[in-house]
């Protein structure tokens, strides 16, 4: 248990270092970062493979889409230029809880820009996320982020702990660590398997950090993030750590 | 690309010996020239700093050549990539010297991005008695000119300027980590996390790239180049280490691209020692070629292995750094200690090893005696002129006087950066922002 603890822990410091990574001076350093992933990766795996792993949270109903804005706009305010919130509050505010969240999510899957995270009842569209991505190369973190942070809601046991921390400012990561560990593992599997992205589609050597190498283009990115998303009970659960990653 | 040829006039202060320390005066890089009379330290500023030994004389016998500043420059600007959006930083990564073919010195200094040359000479002498110009510059009136003369050299004060001669820019995307001088004198390259590039020294606007470790799709990528080095004797032979842990050795004979190997050193991993951080402890941050050139020596965190280039499979002699620092790895990837890059270097004969640690530490290991010794560079713990206390770091169990304890270790005090003179034991070691210049003691 105490190694599964620790892998917890070196997974939400080598996030933050990555995270940190993004602003420093000198552009992102190559064999930093990529030492850094292969961290994350041994910590996934030893967590992954370490008996006791908490199953996965079954399929819960969407919940209501008000929680919704507060974390994405955290995430937009972290720094990166959004793209339009106003969009995402109009289509977080109709989303149909309930049956609906098979549907969206499926579609948000298929188009890896950042619109896809409104799962909104009949808003979402592949020709919406066409234009918004166009019109707004999505910003390295947020795809991912917004999406763990709308879909977390939907997971009803972990719907209190996640508003209380939600309230400003967000608590320092040790805190984090009292919590459900099962997001954990959601986390890992997200970030582990998709973390190459993080290297990859540099065009040119581009030292933004792209968690899902999304910034070139959103069809480009389709592929990947779509295999990652399209991991729903997990996706659900990841509330408390959104508010994690913007707390680094 | 326009070469700069602008005189600089250097002014020989040097600020030393800050009560703060600023980050722009912390040393990046430590090199003696071939001769040991020169010795360049580099900065996070941007800055040179030459040494200059003195002349040994009979008057001043206990003044016994020491290093006194020679020449200062800025050698690089920090600069701003706009296409990129990056800023590229000023700090001196690596100072290479050539080797002095007339009065005058040359070096090779870069940065994450451009590497530049040198050259620094003298002056002694300089011209009076114009007949178009005055002593003060002014220009003469032509027609108030009745009488010629021949301009004589007079004595000055001596003056050292360091001038640009050429700038290689624009051939890395990612960070150079080396540059090494070839044994031709020609050629040099230069080493960034996925390409080697071999450049001639007149020409600055192409280089060849030798090694291309990029793979086509970015999401396999497994290991980053960390350091290059030219073989001593040999032009046509280079090595370059991982962070894998691994050396290749590159016969440019071969082909054009030598992306294949001519020989292979790894060693296989110990998996007792196999932990979260067995990746990033066996990246090697330091390769050097012995000067004999039959051995290579590299660094990782904890360790400095000779290599015999006869034997790939693994490394002849292993020494143990700082093994007590094993168990504290996790902190030390908290607190980013476990991604610093310490250097090595062999001394002139190739019979001790030298390499830094924390707290100021550093440690020679005698590969002949299998003796090893920890000393320390601090102003408070050694009198100039006193002999080094060999230091001990206390493991566990009772901590006898003298002793440090492991957690008492101050991390934010680092030796990276070394150099040994090539035919004397004198060692330059760089203590953050203050550089210690040590010496055989002589009766």
């Amino acid at each position: 248990m105490e190694f599964k603890l620790e892998a917890h822990r070196i997974v939400s410091i080598s996030l933050g270092k990555i995270y940190s990574a993004r602003g420093q001076r000198g552009g992102l350093k190559l064999h930093k970062n990529l030492l850094v992933s292969l961290v994350l990766r041994s910590a996934r795996q030893v967590y992954l493979s370490e008996p006791g792993c908490p199953p996965e949270p079954p399929h819960a109903a969407c919940g209501p889409p008000e929680e919704e804005p507060p974390p994405c706009t955290t995430v937009w305010a972290a720094g990166e230029p959004p793209p339009p919130p106003q969009d995402e509050a109009a289509r977080g505010g109709p989303r149909l809880p309930g049956a609906d969240c098979e549907g969206p999510r499926s579609r948000r899957c298929c188009c890896g820009c950042s619109c896809c995270c409104a799962a909104g009842g009949g808003e979402a569209n592949p020709a919406d996320c066409a234009t918004a991505g166009a019109a707004a190369p999505p910003p390295p973190h947020c795809p991912r982020k917004r999406s763990a942070g709308e879909r977390g809601q939907a997971g009803s046991p972990v719907k209190k702990p996640r508003r209380e921390v939600e309230d400003p400012p967000p608590p320092p990561p040790g805190e984090q660590e009292d919590m459900d560990t099962g997001n954990v593992a959601s986390l890992i599997s997200i970030f582990g398997s998709s973390f190459s992205g993080l290297l990859s589609k540099e065009p040119k050597g581009r030292r933004r950090a792209p968690l899902d190498g999304s910034e070139t283009a959103p069809a480009e990115a389709a592929a990947e993030p779509g295999q990652i998303c399209c991991d729903e009970p997990v996706l659900r659960t990841l509330n408390p750590w959104s508010t994690a990653i913007v707390a680094f | 690309m326009e070469e700069d040829v602008e005189t600089r006039k250097i002014s020989s202060s040097f600020l030393r010996d800050h009560s703060y320390a600023t980050e722009a005066d912390i040393i990046s890089t430590v090199e003696f020239n071939h001769t040991g009379e020169l010795l360049a330290t580099g900065d996070k500023g941007g800055r040179v700093v030459i040494f200059q030994r003195e002349q040994e004389s009979k008057h001043q016998p206990h003044r016994r050549g020491e290093y006194n500043v020679y020449s200062t420059f800025q050698s690089h600007e920090p600069e701003f990539d706009y296409l990129k959006s990056l800023e590229i930083e000023e700090k001196i990564n690596k100072i290479r010297w050539l080797p002095q073919q007339n009065a005058a010195y040359f070096l090779l200094s870069t940065n994450d991005k451009t590497v530049k040359l040198w050259k620094v000479s003298e002056r002694d002498k300089r011209p009076e008695g114009y007949n178009l110009k005055d002593e003060d510059g002014r220009l003469r009136d032509p027609s108030m000119i009745t009488m010629l003369r021949v301009p004589v050299l007079r004595p000055m004060d001596l003056m050292v300027e360091a001038t640009p001669r050429r700038v290689f820019a624009n051939a890395h995307t990612y960070h150079i980590n080396s540059i090494s001088v070839n044994s031709d004198y020609e050629t040099y390259m230069s080493a960034d996390d996925l390409r080697i590039n071999l450049w001639n020294f007149e020409i600055t606007n192409q280089s060849f790239n030798i090694v291309d470790i990029k793979p086509a799709n970015m999401e396999e990528l497994t290991e980053v180049i960390t350091a290059a080095e030219f073989h001593p004797h040999h032009c046509n032979t280079f090595v370059y280490s991982s962070s894998k842990g691994t050396i290749r050795l590159c016969d440019m004979r071969t082909s054009a691209l030598c992306d294949r190997h001519a020989k292979f050193f790894e060693e296989p991993e110990d998996p007792s020692n196999r932990s979260f951080f067995s990746e990033i402890i066996s990246s090697i941050s330091d390769v050097k070629f012995s000067h004999s050139g039959r051995y290579i020596m590299t660094r990782d965190y904890l360790t400095v292995k000779v290599w015999d280039l006869n034997m790939e499979n693994r490394p002849i002699e292993t020494y143990q750094v700082h093994d007590y620092l094993r168990s504290k790895l996790c902190s030390l990837y908290e607190n980013d200690c476990i991604f610093d890059k310490f250097e090595c270097v062999w001394n002139g004969s190739d019979s001790v090893i030298m390499t830094g640690s924390y707290n100021n530490f550093f440690r020679m290991f005698d590969r002949n005696t299998k003796r090893d010794v920890t000393l320390e560079a601090s102003r408070e713990n050694s009198k100039p002129r006193a002999i080094l206390k060999p230091r001990k770091v206390c493991v566990g169990g009772k901590r006898r006087k003298d002793e440090i304890s492991v957690d008492s270790l101050d991390f934010s005090k680092k030796i990276l950066h070394t150099a040994w003179h090539p035919s004397e034991n004198i060692i330059a070691v760089a203590a953050t922002n203050n550089l210690y210049i040590f010496q055989d003691k002589v009766n």
